[in-house]
């Protein structure tokens, strides 16, 4: 079931719905989350990093299963962590953190495998490449950074390299809002919001600047089109812009060069963007607290949510697994999906570790379908049965 | 049943009962008749499992009086099994029990249900002791196995079938201790690994049992063919108790096992202290080790004494308890398990590491002899742990990440000195896998060392002296196929990246000279790295290796082509030395890299492309051979290359208004793209995505109709701007596929409209023109290739900054005047100032629109964007009153950064 979840800086909980049929799910309780602070886990659980009061030193990170509205793991890191991200298995959960480090988490132990130093101010915002082997991370300064996670790893190699990091864009003035990635791996290109009112495209395989757009407003949320002929940029004006990405374009419309047109519903600020996995339906999270689904082809609106009065600063489309479905439908089965649903992970440490590196590092096999076995014991009695009657015709020859 | 009512034909199903009974009555013994001939009972398997005898369903429903007839037919069949199976005489109890395993596996599922558990008793009473036939017990084995293979598949049976199974295990374990022959061993193991498949939990109550009698057979100085089975049960035994703890504890006392035996074989070859770093990952200190594997003392003196008379055989159970490890990591177990990675890793360091070399002080204490033995062992151990590797890399996944560079250095440092062909393959293989499953970030690591050694690996067949000797022509083909301006081009990288190798490697090109062939399956071995390292990161940081890499592709493949495609079914292969690997199979490999080699994104075009396509073309015409399906998916996959498209992945025209009508909120009064759309008509290819002829949707298609129509068109441009600006885009459109924008255009023509969009003068005439140019692209490609290749990638780097527009008009200049005073590629700047100007061109046409775009980067602070701005307006005015080539040289002189 492909959902869509939203939270907000606001405690409205994560809202939950039904990108298809619009029906809302259950609602997760008591969540302030941080922009770009939501992730889904492995599809396995919602995690968030929560927005503290400027007194508290440390950070917060919750984690919901989806069968289950209150929090069910808390975790306290060591400084307040903004942009939260998983990878697709769901093995790691890295943040960014309000000093400007990267903390690397390992779900299944919660162990803090790694923190480095990545930015001079705060991040903002994080992803990973394609095939999970960079991260890119953007910052309130307004640089930009790939990081190749071996590299992270390897002390070895750090120590020789010239820079820890792959590349350091600085093109962007002020804080970076959001970036994406393209499709094409090594080749893809990063497109990257900031409030300089630009929206920069870069290529990842040249480290290189491709073009910057200049918009009327300030751009919150980026979102690309699958087919990479356009992103869609969400501003604080309360308009969708789209910027054409490659090709060339008259100036002659009102908005300026490289964009050629808006999605717009005369609402408040947009503050992020997310496609459906069809590429056609676009989700885009508000001010006024609303969350609405775009036809990409059309402009037209398909659904409106509501989420709170407060803004909406996270929206994701994920892909929700179904057994935690019958629960919520029928409450009389929660005993059965409880014992079904996998039990959470302990929470994210504090620190690394460095008396532990003799421990093992608690690296986990995931069980798998064991329909393979299957194929491993084929039926035997054939094959004996040939085999003893060759055999016992060379007796039976010998005999003779 | 009538004598002479007729079968319809051979699939009508009242012939099924009347073969059955004629078997039954012909074939198969009874009380009266003796045993026949044992061809008499294949002819029976045969034609049960040829006509499915058995079955007891067919297709379309029948006449239920025919479905009783062979139900019934059935029944007899099954009464003279059970007949047979309880005789005296064991010939005919073997013939009973052996058919009566196949009814398992074929008869319909009611039937199983329904008579399973007596068949079972018939079957259990035979490998019990009364019972003296080996015959009979491993045919009881057998059959037992496939009654709980079938039974397996029944969820609902899981109880039932655990109780049955429980009931074997101590027949089982007897017929493992007893000393009996090495086939019923193999029946009975077998038996308890189908029961450890499907009924685990039977075994529970005898685990400790079991554990010390498989690893008892393991390390008893008998080596067989059945070991390995004995290997694959020890693995699967933690299943039977299923959690987390007994599964750590297996792998545990494994681990220390294998580490102890190394001790024993290693003495003398490595350092004291390594045995203690696995030890101290595997136990930490201040907890108690497990009890050891099987129950009994392997490691400490005790043991040694017993060991050391078996020395040869040390080596030999290390493997197998490693190839255990494997099986542990790789299968699938019911819940989330802690692999103990990093006393894997130590371990598997501490073997690579030995190579039998002694060290000075211990030479006066290590015969020849002793020295010997272990040499001949070690590559054997070797290719095992190199195995427990890829386990462990498959086992762990994505978690590797943290041990990725200790895996990679240990990698690199083994392959350097790793001489053998099997060893090296793995090392290949495992570098596939690391690479693929581990995406660009890894190939940022593996690229140098995966290029270096295939280059060792490939050179004799890249370079011709190890096949040319064998047939003439091949080198005549090579140059045939190459323009004689390559060649020149060949050669120098050639001897560049021998000498990028020298200096590299050093000591390995002492070996290449005194090397004769590298065999085949190497070879291809090395192939398949190349391709994986091709498809993952082709284009992050690969301008060190690429292009050798790309030509040496092709120089293999064309090579490997040497006038035929090698006949897959005859299998001669004149250089290899492995039987399985053809020379079929090399082509293959060179074909497959090849075409990985075209596909990677990379900065220009394909250079060797064509040469390429012939060579595919060519393959395709080995009909029926892998090899022609092969190149037939290998021209499919670069169609795109010659006739590339970008189309928008949703596809507006087929998708009508589907699922979502119903829910449409129509507020929006006016569709704003929609207007967008009318104003610029169809100049770039993002608007295909609001264009409702579908026809458009196909840009290709768009630009060639263009193309047709326009052509008369009169030109309101000055020719000889037209034609300046023509050439400026032929050259550019390639330079500009190097950078990644213009690889997402991915087509020449819409580059080109990219470009000439910028001409400010012809806004209405863009798109036709965009036609015209893609032609003369399309035809002047060879010229372009020329220019790229002569091209170096600072005077490319250069380029990018046309497609970005109007904001790195300000930071674009410095870097042109740097280069322009350089002075190095003079003509090559001139080109692309002149190109740049031309976009510029475009934004400062009309001075008012430049002001506003340099005054819309407030960013980027008022007194530089003033000036350029004012420059801009100066240079779009000489711009309009002369567009003539003259201009441009008057622009660069005009910037102060320039000179």
């Amino acid at each position: 079931m492909e959902v869509v979840i939203a939270s907000s800086p606001v405690d409205a909980g994560i809202g939950c719905w039904d990108l298809h049929s619009g029906a809302e799910q259950l609602r997760y309780r008591s969540c302030t989350s941080t922009p770009h602070g939501l992730a889904c886990v492995g599809q396995r659980f919602l995690a968030s990093s929560q927005l503290r009061d400027s007194s508290s030193s440390s950070g917060s990170i919750l984690y919901w299963s989806w069968s289950k509205p209150q929090v069910e793991v808390k975790s306290f890191p060591a400084e307040p962590i903004h942009p939260l991200v998983s990878n697709s298995d769901g093995m790691y959960i890295i943040g960014g953190g309000s000093s400007g480090a990267i903390y690397f988490w390992e779900v299944a132990s919660g162990r803090l495998l790694k923190r480095w130093h990545a930015h001079y101010r705060a991040v903002t915002c994080l992803f990973l490449s394609d095939d999970e082997s960079l991260l890119v991370s953007g910052a309130e300064d307004g640089c930009i950074r790939v990081w190749s996670l071996f590299m992270v790893f390897d002390d070895i190699g750090m120590e020789m390299a010239k820079n820890p990091y792959e590349y350091s864009f600085s093109e962007h003035t002020l804080r970076v809002t959001d970036m994406v990635s393209g499709y094409g791996g090594c080749n893809a290109i990063i497109v990257s919001a900031s409030e300089d009112r630009t929206c920069k495209v870069w290529s990842l395989s040249r480290g290189k600047l491709l073009r910057s757009i200049d918009f009327p407003s300030i751009i919150e949320a980026v979102a690309l089109d699958p087919g990479e002929h356009v992103f869609y940029a969400g501003a604080r004006d309360g308009k969708i812009y789209i910027a054409s990405i490659n090709a060339e374009t008259t100036s002659s419309n009102s908005y300026g060069k490289h964009i050629i047109g808006t999605l717009s519903d005369n609402s408040k600020g947009v503050t992020c963007l997310a496609f459906s996995k069809d590429g056609i339906l676009l989700v885009s999270g508000s001010e006024d607290g609303t969350i609405r689904v775009w036809d990409a082809k059309t402009h037209n609106i398909v659904r409106i949510y509501r989420l709170a009065k407060g803004p909406v600063n996270n929206v994701l489309v994920v892909r929700r697994p179904l057994y935690s479905n019958r629960q919520t439908s029928e409450n009389s089965h929660s005993s059965f999906s409880r014992r079904h649903a996998p039990l959470l992970p302990p929470p994210l440490g504090k620190y690394v570790n460095s008396t532990d590196e003799n421990v093992d590092s608690g690296a986990v096999s995931v069980p798998q379908t064991p329909s393979s076995d299957i194929m491993d014991a084929p039926y035997l009695s054939y094959h004996v049965l040939t085999k003893q009657i060759s055999e016992l015709q060379v007796f039976f020859i010998f005999l003779s | 049943m009538a004598a002479f009512k007729h079968f319809q034909n051979m699939y009508d199903i009242s012939l099924k009962p009347r073969l059955l009974r004629s078997l039954i009555r012909d074939h198969l013994p009874d009380e009266k008749h003796p045993f026949p001939r044992p061809s008499e009972l294949s002819i029976v398997v045969s034609a049960i499992k040829t006509h499915g005898l058995l079955f007891e369903s067919c297709r379309e429903p029948v006449d239920p009086k025919q479905v009783d007839n062979w139900k019934t037919a059935i029944d007899a069949w099954v009464e003279r099994l059970l007949l047979l199976a309880s005789s005296k005489m064991p010939d005919k109890c073997w013939a009973g029990i052996c058919l009566l395993g196949l009814t398992c596996q074929d008869c319909s599922s009611d039937r199983f249900l329904a008579s399973y558990s007596v068949w079972f008793q018939k079957l259990v009473a035979q490998i019990q002791p009364p019972s003296a036939s080996h015959f009979v017990k491993v045919a009881s084995c057998a059959s037992l196995a496939d009654l709980f293979t079938r039974l397996g598949g029944f969820s609902n049976l899981k109880k039932d079938g655990t109780s049955h199974a429980g009931k074997l295990i101590q027949p089982i374990l007897e017929l493992l201790s007893d000393d009996s022959s090495e086939a019923v061993w193999e029946g009975a193991v077998d038996l308890l690994r189908s029961i450890l498949i499907y009924f685990p939990a039977s075994v529970h109550r005898h685990y400790d049992t079991v554990e010390a009698i498989i690893v008892s057979r393991i390390m008893s100085e008998k080596c067989s063919a059945t070991i390995s089975k004995f290997v694959y049960c020890l693995a699967l035994l933690p299943k039977s108790k299923g959690d987390e703890v007994s599964w750590s504890l297996m792998m545990q006392k494994i681990l220390i096992s294998i580490n102890a035996h190394l001790d024993d074989a290693f003495q003398g070859l490595e350092e004291e202290t390594k045995s203690n770093e696995v030890i101290r990952h595997l136990v930490p200190p201040g907890k108690e080790p497990p009890p050891p594997l099987g129950g009994q003392p392997m490691s400490g003196e005790a043991s040694n004494q017993a060991t050391k008379a078996s020395e040869q055989f040390i080596l030999h159970r290390v493997s197998l308890l490693v190839c255990s490890c494997c099986t542990m990591l790789t299968n699938p177990y019911t819940i989330q398990v802690t692999i103990p990675v990093r006393p894997l890793l130590a371990l598997v360091r501490r073997v690579l590491m030995v190579d039998g070399s002694l060290s000075q002080a211990l030479l006066p204490f290590f015969t020849v002899i002793q020295q010997e033995s272990i040499c001949s062992d070690l590559p054997l151990l070797h290719l095992c742990t190199l195995d427990l590797l890829t386990a462990i890399i498959k086992g762990v996944r994505s978690q590797l990440l943290p041990h990725a560079a200790d895996v990679v250095r240990l990698l690199t440092e083994y392959f350097r000195r790793c001489a053998l062909p099997a060893l090296r393959i793995k090392v290949y293989s495992i570098m596939r896998v690391l690479l693929i499953s581990m995406g660009v970030g890894m190939a940022l690591y593996l690229a140098q060392e995966v290029t270096n050694n295939a280059i060792i690996d490939l050179d004799f067949i890249a370079y011709g002296w190890g096949r040319a000797s064998y047939n003439p022509n091949s080198k005549a083909t090579t140059e045939a196929l190459h323009q004689p301006s390559h060649r020149k081009r060949k050669h120098s990288t050639i001897t560049a990246s021998f000498q990028v190798q020298q200096s590299g490697v050093g000591r390995e090109v002492e070996t290449v000279k005194n090397k004769q062939v590298t065999p085949i399956a190497v070879q291809i071995a090395a192939l398949q790295a190349l391709e994986a390292l091709l498809t993952v990161g082709g284009a992050l940081r690969s301008e060190s290796w690429r292009s050798n890499l790309d030509l040496l592709l092709i120089t293999v493949a064309t090579n490997a082509y040497d006038g035929e495609w090698a006949n897959e079914e005859k299998g001669i292969s004149v250089l290899s030395f492995e039987p399985n690997c053809t020379w079929a199979e090399f082509q293959l490999a060179a074909l497959r890299a090849l075409l990985a080699s075209f596909l990677s994104p990379s900065r220009v075009r394909p250079r060797y492309l064509s040469d390429g396509l012939e060579l595919f073309r060519r393959g395709k015409q080995e009909i029926g051979t892998k090899l022609a399906e092969f190149c037939a998916h290998a021209l499919l996959a670069l169609e795109v290359l010659i006739h590339p498209r970008s189309l928008p992945l949703v596809d507006i025209s087929s998708r009508s208004q589907g699922e979502f009508v119903s829910s449409f909120d129509h507020r929006l009064p006016e569709n704003l793209f929609s207007v967008s759309q009318k104003n610029n008509n169809c100049t770039f290819p993002g608007d295909i995505l609001v264009m409702d002829d579908p026809e458009l949707d196909d840009d290709l298609y768009s630009s060639w109709l263009g193309n047709g129509e326009e052509t008369d068109v009169p030109m309101s441009v000055p020719d000889k701007q037209l034609r300046s600006a023509q050439e400026l885009c032929g050259k550019d459109v390639w330079q500009a596929t190097g950078d990644c924008l213009a690889e997402k255009i991915l087509s020449d023509s819409t580059g080109a409209l990219f470009l000439m969009e910028g001409d400010g003068g012809a806004t209405g005439a863009a798109h036709m023109e965009i036609g015209g140019n893609g032609n003369v692209i399309m035809t002047e490609s060879e010229q372009v290739q020329e220019i790229v290749r002569n091209n170096d990638v600072e005077a490319q780097d250069k380029d990018i900054v046309i497609s970005t527009g109007s904001f790195t008009l300000i930071e674009g200049k410095p870097k042109k005047g740097k280069a322009e005073s350089n002075r190095i590629y003079a003509s090559k700047v001139a080109t692309t100032i002149s190109s740049f100007s031309v976009v510029n061109g475009m934004d400062s046409s009309d001075p008012v629109a430049a002001a506003a775009t340099a005054k819309s980067t407030p960013a980027q602070g008022g007194l530089i964007t003033t000036l350029i701005s004012e420059k801009g307006r100066g240079l779009s005015l000489e711009y309009n009153t002369d567009a003539s080539m003259d201009s441009f040289p008057d622009i660069v002189d005009g910037d102060p950064d320039s000179d």
